[in-house]
């Protein structure tokens, strides 16, 4: 029981960095129905970029956090603008291409600027350990789901509450109709790629001290990002959240449970599960026409 | 309307002898070629001709958008690798398996693309990549997991008559590669022009629109799926004979999107687009090797620029020019 309650722990945990970096990608996935397969990337720039910040430049964690979700908004919406958008108007396929090609660039720029290496993201007191009863914790991972949390609930309140987030509803169900209306797409478009990516670079600072900081990890991030913003409906903040916790502790049991050769596999069997029975995602909107 | 019908005539007579100089130029392209890595990249180059045409059958012809392709290849090459290893079954008879099996997990995907819109099938089709490159890994007992498969043996020689032809040199490799595509883009241009390739064309253009003409949306999706995917299964057999060394790696996403780009690249929904991406890529990354460690940036910058100025791919970008031609 108490290797359960400890997994299911770890499953949060786990879970919680997922919604975190698929909530940018859900906001850009969802509202403009742009694959930004870059995604990754941002989110490996972003860690890199709060992982100088800290250990050469000696920035504190939190103040570099929110330089990196500045730096990376700003990132993110010059990306839209030189890239994105003379893309969307080629169609889906050239879009997507162009993601792809954008990715493979970053990445390797990465890899020569950076170096390919794993480094150490050390931070002193992240790395504390905690004891809650009979679970396990480190301050990092409390970080994670504090600052993570405080982080997309503020997002869902921008949506909810601002006239932009109205507005982006209305361009995430139809451009066509919501352009009619007087709203520009562009614009939209413009701020779901900054929040998009300020979210990913957050990501990449919160999660960066967890585990190594490498250009590859782009790759990781991206494939599993992708299930579960589908797994919580295009656009859906609080689907985000449910999608990222259903395969972190999902995860985590077939690690403790079955094997951990099998725990890579989960989310995308679950992911393959969801498209053939319920292809809107598990909180998705009902849509009307076909999906 | 006999003139014409004799000009029409006289016409297939021409392309079929320039198809003739062609393809015997094909065969004797290793006696005028020394270099034997050219020869290497050419029989590469060839096993990425099947999987882009492949792949053009599933995104280009039928619209499904696929990033997941490598899957098949791998189960063709695994499969046909463990038949060899394992059992000590000939080449020719392996491949009929790998192109079984492939077209087995051909129809596993090729299910969900009959209700998804093109964005949610993107994702599922590299779910399904993922899920295949992660079992390869993963399943150590069958695959021997990361470390991959050695001495898969070359494919039998065959003995007709007095001749016996024999598949350990990259020289006959490069023959039994070529007779395989040609054999295949022989059989996928009959396809394309029979009534099947119609209805599978007209799946791309409006599925609700083909459904009302009386084509079987549901078979048809399924079967494009089936022959893609074996022919891709096809390509992993050829592979794994010919380097006689496989590992997962081989086939993880980056494969998968080799494949896409080289379609994309050479021209998306045209018959002769993948085999130009296929050659043209191969060679490139070939050529941009003085570049080391900047190769693949410049290799993605490359790719951007020709997404932006050429939609259509190269050939699709040819067909233009001419077309701008006839009218002025």
């Amino acid at each position: 029981m108490e290797e359960f309650f400890q997994q299911m722990v770890n499953g949060i945990i786990l879970g919680s960095i997922y919604s975190l970096i698929a909530v940018g990608l859900s906001q850009i996935f969802g509202v403009v129905h742009i694959i930004q397969w870059a995604h990754g990337e941002v989110y490996m720039i972003g860690a890199f970029m709060s992982f100088y910040l800290v250990t050469k430049a000696g920035v504190p964690y939190f103040i570099a956090l929110i330089l990196v979700m500045i730096f990376m908004g700003f990132f993110g919406a010059v990306l839209e603008k030189i890239v994105f958008r003379p893309l969307r108007k080629l169609g889906m396929m050239s879009t997507v291409l162009g993601a792809i090609g954008l990715s493979i660039f970053l990445l390797n720029f990465a890899q020569i600027l950076f170096s390919p290496e794993p480094q150490r993201f050390h931070v002193p007191f992240l790395d504390k350990p905690l004891q809650f009863g009979m679970i396990n914790l480190t301050v990092n991972r409390l970080v994670i789901l504090l600052i993570g949390f405080t982080l997309i609930i503020l997002l869902s309140w921008f949506v909810r509450k601002n006239i932009i987030g109205t507005a982006m509803l209305a361009v995430e169900q139809d451009m066509v109709a919501a352009s009619l209306m007087g709203i520009n797409v562009n614009y939209i478009s413009m701020i779901a790629f900054m929040i998009g990516s300020a979210y990913a670079g957050a990501a990449g600072c919160l999660i960066g001290p967890l585990f190594l900081v490498y250009p590859n990890m782009s790759i990781i991030a991206v494939t599993k990002a992708f299930p579960v913003v589908i797994l919580g409906g295009l656009g859906n903040i609080e689907g985000a959240i449910a999608g990222g916790f259903i395969i972190g502790i999902a995860e985590s049991l077939t690690a403790a449970y079955i094997s951990s050769a099998y725990k890579e596999i989960v989310a995308f069997v679950i992911l393959m599960l969801v498209l053939y029975f319920k292809p809107e995602g598990l909180f998705g909107r009902k849509i009307m026409e076909k999906v | 309307m006999k003139k014409a019908l004799i000009e029409g005539e006289s016409n297939k007579k021409n392309k079929i002898i320039i198809g003739i100089i062609f393809i015997s130029i094909l065969y004797l392209i290793p006696i005028l070629i020394k270099n034997q890595y050219t020869i290497h990249l050419l029989v590469i180059s060839g096993i990425y001709i099947i999987l882009a045409s492949s792949l053009n059958l599933i995104t280009g012809y039928m619209g499904a958008f696929s990033v997941g392709h490598a899957a098949f290849y791998g189960i063709g090459a695994y499969t046909s690798a463990l038949l060899a290893i394992r059992l000590g079954w000939s080449f020719w008879v392996t491949i009929w398996f790998a192109m079984l099996f492939a077209a087995f997990f051909g129809i596993l995907l090729g299910i969900p693309s009959l209700r998804l819109k093109t964005s949610y099938f993107v994702i599922t089709s590299i779910a399904f990549g993922s899920i295949i490159y992660l079992l390869m890994v993963n399943l150590v007992g069958l695959t021997r997991g990361p470390l991959g498969l050695v001495g898969i043996p070359a494919p039998t020689p065959i003995k007709i008559g007095i001749i016996i032809m024999k598949f350990n040199t990259k020289v006959e490799y490069y023959y039994l590669v070529l007779t395989f595509i040609l054999i295949i883009l022989f059989l996928f241009g009959r396809l394309l022009n029979s009534r099947t390739g119609r209805a599978i064309i007209s799946l791309r253009e409006d599925n609700i629109a083909a459904e009302v003409m009386g084509i079987d949306v549901r078979f048809y999706k399924i079967l494009t799926f089936v022959i893609g995917s074996m022919m891709a299964g096809l390509a992993g057999a050829l592979y794994a004979h010919y380097v006689r060394f496989i590992s997962p790696e081989s086939f993880n996403i980056t494969a998968s999107i080799t494949i896409l780009i080289m379609m994309i690249v050479g021209g998306i929904g045209t018959f002769y687009g993948p085999v130009i991406g296929a050659l043209g890529i191969t060679f490139l990354l070939e050529k941009l090797r003085f570049l080391s460690s900047y190769r693949l940036m410049i290799y993605g910058l490359i790719l951007f620029i020709v997404i932006f100025f050429m939609n259509k791919g190269i050939v699709g970008f040819i067909q233009q020019i001419f077309k701008q031609r006839r009218k002025a």
